[in-house]
């Protein structure tokens, strides 16, 4: 994710989550929370279950979002020359006063406004981590319907719609190593149809919590099991096709690894003293039961989020 | 053992929450079923449903954070703060791709084994295969290391305190904290998905407890770093190898046999270096090592003026009856070496502490009127020799400058000495928060010509803009002397450092000066090599600054006093010269007994 990206992302982020943005530029959001966001980003849990068992009017955090450091930073920095005239300026008084104030505990909160944190969101930050996680919390498991067209609404007939059964899955093949996949199922829960790159399919349309006016649904002509069951049946059969040499490298260094230790541990088990032996032969255990650890090639699937969808037409 | 990737327990009513399924002879897909049972939870009642939107960005999220490949580097992308060095990329490409994440990372001292572990852990941790990661550090590291991950790395480190704090993520502990229980069980009874062991030398004795310990750590994948992999004898690197890949060398007599001649000379080095080669990588610095800027030391000589001199000699006389009276206990006098030590700094300094040692004492006790009677010796005084030099030079470099105290109440007497002057000056001390710390750095780097310190080991304060330090006083301990230059004299510093030495003639603080100076030559020593030396010198009889305490507090006069500190002085210097001739010059670290030339390459590095 590049700067503006992160800043797009962030942006409907908190749009969704209601928050109230004071400023933006294309750098950088100042903003209030809104309390659903507060609870998700601040880490205040205290804070919040104090509110919800109080029933207080909640503050939420006001922050500042920069989504690219640089630009923000060569707006904000208002050049002060090392060399400053002697010529008291504000500024030179304000420093001034600084420095006289380093001395003693004297809190400057007469003139500060309230703290705004700043926090830098780039890649791989912290609180963008954070916003990653929180969208997740709360976009996992959705129930949605088409927005009907408007042009060819008609009050007097009704448009057949079709439930589908989408998930997003996740795909791990991993040793010592690891790569991933991302795969989008749907399956048509009235004929048990099963289409990849779902996702995609729902992008092209507006979706909407609401059943809409003037639509009835196809009956669903297969069990949600069975949908289950298609989708990893499709997701098998595309696996199957794939290049395993990965997992034979890994394996071979499994065997290799879990040789060179047996040669060592069973010399050692040989020449060890009878008190002693049960102690290295538990060790050998457990160096072994690491290593497979560390090699066993694996495949795993696991969903990211999904959802029911209820799309215009029988499929 | 569990894999992390897999999570267990099946639930009964609904069937396995895994499912396994046949991909491969060698390989089984396993479905996680757990969002399946939620959606049909979530349909049953209704809801609740989540946002379209925020669905949407799940998955963008996912997709950014997706690993591509086996084999990128993938942790570069998320380290925009800082950037690595080439030797470092590489040696953590190789770790995670063709070392199977088991390592000895002994590079030469200074360049980066820290950052190379950092980027390990962060590549691991990107890549989901690794969560639980211990970090055993000696005991002094420990904050700076948690810093350096937070800071640089990105990754939420924390350090190990109390025995909750085991159940972080990523914990950076000591060992010998670790070792001992109540700690030593939950450690023991963890499983990590990787751990780091600083300092890994230590570990070369397989007797020793930490050893055993560290051998009992159940864990997938693990570095050791170490600039000294092989300092004394062969099966240090035997052992240490056997604690990452048990019988990567054989057995330990078919190691013996196959490539040791001589505790201290191996045999077919080529094959020994194949062998050392999956498992270990060093770097070293290139010839001309790393090229720093000089350190020019300039002691300047003072005379006190002869109120301050009464001083001295009052407060002198006084310790020392003290000592006498406690009939040669040592362990309580250290307070008032203290007082020595401050006499020579500044009369605030002395002034602060005689007052509460006034309060402390008993109405009844003799010791009173003693006392205050220094503290109207000090009112006598009127001027500060010291200061007045400081000032003197401080106008003559008319630059950036920093000046180094010990004490809390000079740093105060300073500050307000320069103010009288319209001098603008900074304070910074340890007790700071971290952002009143960087608003004095940036009054510092901005308009005010001097910054007064307290403290040197600060977090992370780097002032290569500043070519110009002072040592108001000394402190007693070579490290602090050593922590105080390292701040300005280092990589990044494109002028020659210079260092003044403050130092009263005719006061114990001549003879500090003098071994610091001369004996020890810290000030023109190698990074590194000041550990050696302490550490050989404590080996026989405890710190620098005890023996400092005790010599002066048993010396019977100055002629007495001049002796023995000579005396020390000319151990420190065979110690030094021991060490120094122990290590390769060129090399800048300490002579191995295997070459490991080519377990990795050659850096130049340059300011």
């Amino acid at each position: 994710m590049n700067e503006k990206q992160v800043h797009k992302f962030v942006n409907r982020y908190l749009e969704a989550t209601e928050c109230s943005i004071l400023e933006k530029s294309p750098a950088h959001f100042t903003v209030k929370l809104s309390p659903f966001a507060d609870r998700e980003l601040t880490n205040r849990p205290y804070y919040w279950s104090f509110v919800d068992r109080v029933g207080a009017e909640p503050e939420t955090m006001t922050f500042l979002f920069v989504t690219d450091k640089q630009k923000y930073d060569a707006v904000e920095e208002i050049p002060v020359p090392p060399e400053a005239d002697s010529t008291a300026t504000d500024k030179d008084s304000a420093a001034n006063a600084a420095l006289g104030r380093s001395l003693g505990f004297v809190h400057g909160s007469l003139a500060a406004p309230a703290r705004v944190p700043r926090e830098d969101l780039y890649f791989g930050a912290r609180k963008l981590e954070q916003i990653f996680d929180a969208a997740k919390a709360k976009g996992s498991y959705v129930y949605l319907f088409q927005e009907p067209d408007k042009r060819s609404h008609n009050p007097f007939s009704s448009t057949p719609y079709t439930a589908w059964l989408g998930v997003n899955m996740r795909v791990e093949f991993a040793s010592d190593r690891k790569r991933e996949e991302i795969h989008c199922f749907g399956v048509s829960l009235a004929t048990g149809q099963c289409v990849e790159h779902f996702l995609d399919r729902l992008l092209m349309h507006k979706l909407t919590p609401r059943l809409p006016a003037n639509i009835h649904i196809t009956k669903n002509g297969i069990s949600f099991n069975k949908a289950l069951g298609i989708v990893e049946q499709a997701l098998e059969r595309k696996l199957r096709s794939y290049d395993y040499s990965w997992a034979e490298g890994a394996t071979e260094r499994l065997a290799e690894e879990l040789e060179r230790i047996s040669e060592y541990y069973e010399l050692l088990i040989k020449n060890a003293t009878e008190e002693s032996r049960p102690v290295i032969e538990e060790q050998f255990t457990q160096r072994q039961s690491e290593i497979r650890w560390q090699y066993e090639p694996r495949v795993t699937a696991s969903a990211i989020n999904c959802g029911i969808f209820h799309l215009e037409g029988i499929e | 053992m569990n894999f992390n990737t897999t999570p267990q327990a099946a639930s009964a009513d609904t069937g396995p929450t895994i499912v396994t399924r046949k991909l491969h002879t060698l390989v089984d897909l396993q479905c996680d079923r757990t969002w399946f049972e939620e959606l049909q939870n979530r349909v049953s009642r209704n809801g609740p449903w989540d946002d379209w939107t925020l669905y949407q960005l799940a998955m963008e999220a996912e997709q950014a954070k997706r690993i591509e490949s086996f084999d990128e580097l993938l942790c570069l992308r998320s380290l925009p703060t800082f950037e690595p060095m080439p030797h470092q990329i590489s040696t953590a490409r190789k770790v995670v791709h063709e070392m199977g994440g088991r390592a000895i990372l002994a590079d030469e001292v200074g360049l980066g084994k820290t950052i190379e572990a950092g980027l390990i852990l962060k590549e691991y941790i990107v890549r989901g295969l690794a969560k639980r990661i211990l970090v055993l550090v000696p005991a002094s590291l420990v904050l700076q290391w948690v810093r350096e991950l937070n800071q640089k790395f990105g990754i939420s480190a924390v350090a190990q305190k109390k025995a909750h704090t085991w159940g972080y993520d990523v914990v950076v502990a000591s060992i010998d904290t670790a070792k001992r229980e109540p700690h030593r069980e939950l450690v023991l009874g963890t499983d990590y998905d990787l751990i780091v062991i600083d300092e890994a030398h230590k570990l070369k004795n397989k007797k020793t407890t930490n050893y055993q310990f560290a051998n009992l750590l159940r864990k997938k994948y693990c570095l050791l770093l170490t600039a000294t992999p092989i300092q004394n004898d062969l099966d240090e690197l035997y052992n240490l190898i056997t604690l990452l890949k048990p019988g990567q060398l054989g057995g330990q007599s078919e190691f013996a046999a196959n490539f040791v001649v001589d505790k201290r000379l191996p045999k077919n080095e080529d094959q020994l270096q194949e062998a050392l080669s999956s498992v270990m990588i060093r770097n070293r610095r290139g010839d001309g090592g790393i090229h720093f800027t000089k350190r020019i030391v300039k002691n300047i000589p003072l005379t006190l003026s002869p109120e301050e001199q009464a001083l001295y000699d009052g407060v002198t006389g006084f310790v020392k009856e003290r000592y006498e009276e406690s009939g040669g206990d040592l362990s309580s006098m250290l307070s008032l070496v203290t007082l020595q030590r401050e006499v020579c700094s500044s009369r605030d300094a002395v002034f602060l502490t005689l007052v509460n040692l006034f309060k402390k004492t008993a109405e009844d006790s003799p010791m009173r009127p003693k006392i205050w009677e220094l503290v109207e010796v000090i009112r006598g005084i009127k001027a500060n020799t010291k200061a007045e030099k400081a000032m003197e030079l401080v106008k003559e470099m008319n630059e950036k400058v920093i000046i180094f105290t010990e004490y809390r109440a000079t740093q105060e007497y300073l500050l307000q000495f320069f103010r009288a002057q319209n001098m603008a000056a900074v304070p910074y001390r340890g007790g700071m928060n971290r952002g009143k710390k960087d608003w004095m750095m940036d009054l510092f780097r901005g308009r005010a010509q001097i910054l007064i310190a307290t403290e040197a080991g600060g977090e992370g304060i780097n002032l290569q803009f500043c070519h110009h330090m002072i040592n108001f006083d000394l402190p007693w301990n070579p490290m602090r002397v050593e922590q105080r230059i390292g701040r300005v004299h280092r990589l990044g510093q494109t002028e020659d450092v210079k260092i003044y030495n403050l130092c009263t003639i005719g006061t114990i603080e001549e003879h500090i000066v003098n071994l610091l100076h001369e004996k020890i030559n810290l000030f023109e020593l190698v990074i590194g090599e000041l550990d050696h030396i302490l550490e050989k010198l404590e080996k026989t009889d405890g710190s620098l600054e005890q023996r400092l305490a005790r010599l002066l507090l048993e010396a019977g006069n100055d002629t007495e006093l001049k002796q023995k500190i000579n005396h020390l002085g000319s151990s420190i210097s065979r110690i030094r010269d021991e060490v120094i001739s122990n290590e390769d010059p060129l090399d800048g670290g300490p002579e191995l007994v295997v070459n490991l030339d080519s377990l990795g390459q050659k850096v130049e590095i340059r300011p």
